[in-house]
C-alpha cells in the first residue's frame, strides 16, 4: 500500500472536521470529542508539539511530568477542536499549494472559504515520522499556533510553574467541555 | 490544539480586535488577570517594559469590563443588525485615503489603483460607505497604515507596548497613528471618535471572548497575536516555509539569545572596571542610569494604573451593593 502524502494527511483531516461540523449539533460536545480525538491523534504528532511549547524547559522537567503534560494536552487540543468547530455554516477547505522546506518538512497551503466572509489561509507545517507525516504546527492568517503556544506556556511556567500550568490547562478543558 | 483553527465567524472578528487603529480595539477581555506582582525572570527583547505593559493591560481589561463592554453590549442590543454592518463599512471606508496613501509609499501602485477604486466605488454608489459595493465588484479590502509603511522603509519595530485605553502597539506603530489620523477625514469631524470606538469594541466581541478562552496567560497570548499579525500584514501575507521551519527547531532559541545579550554586557561592565581612567566612567555612567530612570517611570505611572485597576472593582462592589439595597428598598 502506498502510504500518504502530507497533502493527503491534511486533506483527509480536513475532511473528517467538516464531517464532524455537519453533524456537530446531533453529536453534542462528547461526541465530537470521541470523533475527532482519533483523526487529530492520526494526523497530529501531539508529543512532539507538547514539547515544543514548554520550550528548553522540556530537559527540567521529570520523566512524570512530561507524561503528564503530553496527556493533558493532547486531551485540551482535542478539546479545542471539538469547541471551535461545533456547527457548520457551508464552510469548505481548499488546496492550494505545497511546498519543502530545507530542513525536509513540508509546508501544505490551503484556504478555508466561509460563505460572506474573506478566505481564512491555513498553512499544514507537516514533518515526517516513522514513514508518516505529521501536522506539526498550523499557521492561520500568518499567526503561527505553535509559537503562539510556546509563549503562552513558557510565561506560565516561568512565572508560576509547573503545577500551575497543569491547572490552567484542566481549567480550559473543563470551560470547553461547558459549552 | 489549533486553538487559532475555530469558527470562521469569530475569526474575522479576532483580528480586527489586534488591529490598533480604533480606540478602543483592544481593551481587553472580560475576565481579570489574576496581578502576579513578582517580577518576570525572564525577559522578553521585544517587551522590555512586560512590568508597566501588564500593568497597562491589567488596567484596560478592568476598564474593558466595567465601561466600554457594557456600552458595547448596549449598543449591540439597540441597534440592528444591518445597522451595525452599515457603521462599520462607513469607518472602514473613512480609512480609505490612508490605505491609497500607504500603498503608494510602499510602491504598491497596482493595489493604489485598486483601493481607489474601492474608495471611490464605496464613497458613491455605496452612499457614504456605509454600503461596501466594491467587495462585490471583486475590489477586496486592503489592510494598509503608515505602521507598515515604515516597517517597509526599515524602521525597526522598536519596544512592545500597551496604552491605556488604545491597547496593543509597538513604538513604530504607535508614532505612525499620527499619521493615520491625519489621513482619516473622522478625525475633523468632533464626536465620531465615540461612535467609532464603539463599534470596534463590539465588533472585536468575538475575538476577545476568544483570547479569554484559549489563553492561559492573556498578556501573553495578546502580545503574541498581535506582534504576529503585524508582521504578516507587513509581509503581505506571504509566509517563508524556511521561516517556518526554523521555528521548530529553536525552542530554546529566545532564552539563549538573552544570556548572550547578558553575557556582552557583563563584558563590557569588566571593560569599564578594568579601564582605570575617570572620563570614561563620567561618559558612561548617564548612559547607564538613564534605562533605569525610564524604567523608573514606568514603574511609578504602573502602579498609578494599577491604583485604578483597583478602582474599578470597588466601584463595581459598591454599585453591586447598591443595587441590593435597592431591591430590598423596593420589596419593604
Amino acid at each position: 500500500m502506498a502510504e500518504e502524502t502530507a497533502k493527503q494527511v491534511v486533506e483527509a483531516f480536513q475532511d473528517q472536521l467538516i464531517g464532524v461540523m455537519k453533524e456537530g449539533k446531533a453529536l453534542g460536545f462528547k461526541g465530537r470529542y470521541d470523533r475527532l480525538d482519533v483523526a487529530v491523534k492520526k494526523s497530529h504528532d501531539l508529543p512532539k508539539i507538547a514539547r515544543i511549547v514548554v520550550g528548553k524547559q522540556w530537559e527540567e522537567l521529570t520523566p512524570d511530568q512530561q507524561t503528564k503534560l503530553e496527556a493533558v494536552f493532547s486531551e485540551l487540543s482535542v478539546s479545542a477542536y471539538a469547541h471551535n468547530f461545533k456547527d457548520f455554516s457551508g464552510e469548505s477547505f481548499s488546496f492550494v499549494s505545497e511546498e519543502e522546506t530545507g530542513r525536509g518538512g513540508v509546508v501544505v497551503h490551503t484556504n478555508l472559504q466561509i460563505p460572506g466572509e474573506k478566505d481564512v489561509k491555513f498553512d499544514y507545517m507537516m514533518k515526517k515520522k516513522d514513514d508518516s507525516w505529521q501536522i506539526i504546527n498550523i499557521i492561520a492568517d500568518g499567526v503561527s499556533d505553535l509559537a503562539l503556544k510556546r509563549s503562552d506556556y513558557t510565561s506560565v511556567l516561568n512565572r508560576e510553574g509547573f503545577d500551575a500550568l497543569i491547572a490552567k490547562i484542566h481549567e480550559k478543558i473543563e470551560s470547553y467541555a461547558k459549552q | 490544539m489549533y486553538t487559532l483553527s475555530y469558527q470562521g465567524k469569530s475569526y474575522a472578528s479576532f483580528y480586527f480586535a489586534l488591529l490598533c487603529s480604533g480606540a478602543f480595539s483592544l481593551a481587553g477581555c472580560a475576565t481579570t488577570e489574576p496581578v502576579v506582582k513578582a517580577a518576570a525572570p525572564v525577559v522578553t527583547p521585544t517587551d522590555p517594559y512586560e512590568g508597566f505593559n501588564r500593568s497597562m493591560y491589567g488596567f484596560n481589561v478592568g476598564l474593558d469590563k466595567y465601561v466600554l463592554k457594557p456600552v458595547s453590549d448596549g449598543y449591540k442590543t439597540v441597534t440592528p443588525g444591518f445597522m451595525q454592518t452599515g457603521v462599520s463599512n462607513f469607518f472602514t471606508n473613512l480609512k480609505g485615503i490612508n490605505v491609497v496613501l500607504n500603498d503608494m509609499l510602499q510602491g504598491k501602485f497596482e493595489q493604489g489603483a485598486s483601493d481607489f477604486g474601492r474608495f471611490t466605488t464605496n464613497s458613491t454608489i455605496g452612499l457614504l460607505g456605509l454600503f461596501d459595493v466594491a467587495s462585490e465588484f471583486g475590489l477586496q479590502h486592503n489592510e494598509e497604515d503608515f505602521g507598515q509603511t515604515l516597517a517597509v522603509w526599515g524602521v525597526d519595530q522598536g519596544p512592545y507596548l500597551v496604552l491605556p485605553i488604545m491597547g496593543p502597539t509597538t513604538l513604530r506603530d504607535g508614532a505612525a497613528v499620527v499619521v493615520d489620523k491625519a489621513a482619516n477625514p473622522g478625525t475633523y469631524v468632533p464626536g465620531t471618535g465615540v461612535l467609532e470606538g464603539i463599534n470596534d469594541r463590539a465588533r472585536a466581541d468575538g475575538a476577545l471572548n476568544f483570547i479569554d478562552e484559549a489563553a492561559l496567560d492573556p498578556y501573553v497570548f495578546t502580545r503574541e497575536s498581535f506582534l504576529q499579525y503585524r508582521t504578516n500584514l507587513i509581509k503581505d501575507g506571504k509566509t517563508d516555509a524556511d521561516s517556518l521551519d526554523l521555528e521548530l527547531e529553536e525552542g530554546d532559541v529566545d532564552v539563549g539569545e538573552i544570556s548572550d545579550v547578558k553575557s556582552k554586557d557583563s563584558k563590557v561592565g569588566d571593560k569599564l572596571k578594568k579601564s582605570s581612567d575617570g572620563h570614561v566612567k563620567n561618559t558612561v555612567e548617564p548612559t547607564i542610569s538613564k534605562p533605569n530612570a525610564t524604567l523608573q517611570a514606568f514603574d511609578s505611572m504602573s502602579k498609578s494604573f494599577d491604583g485604578a485597576e483597583r478602582e474599578f472593582e470597588a466601584v463595581s462592589l459598591k454599585m453591586d451593593e447598591y443595587s441590593k439595597k435597592k431591591r430590598r428598598w423596593k420589596r419593604h
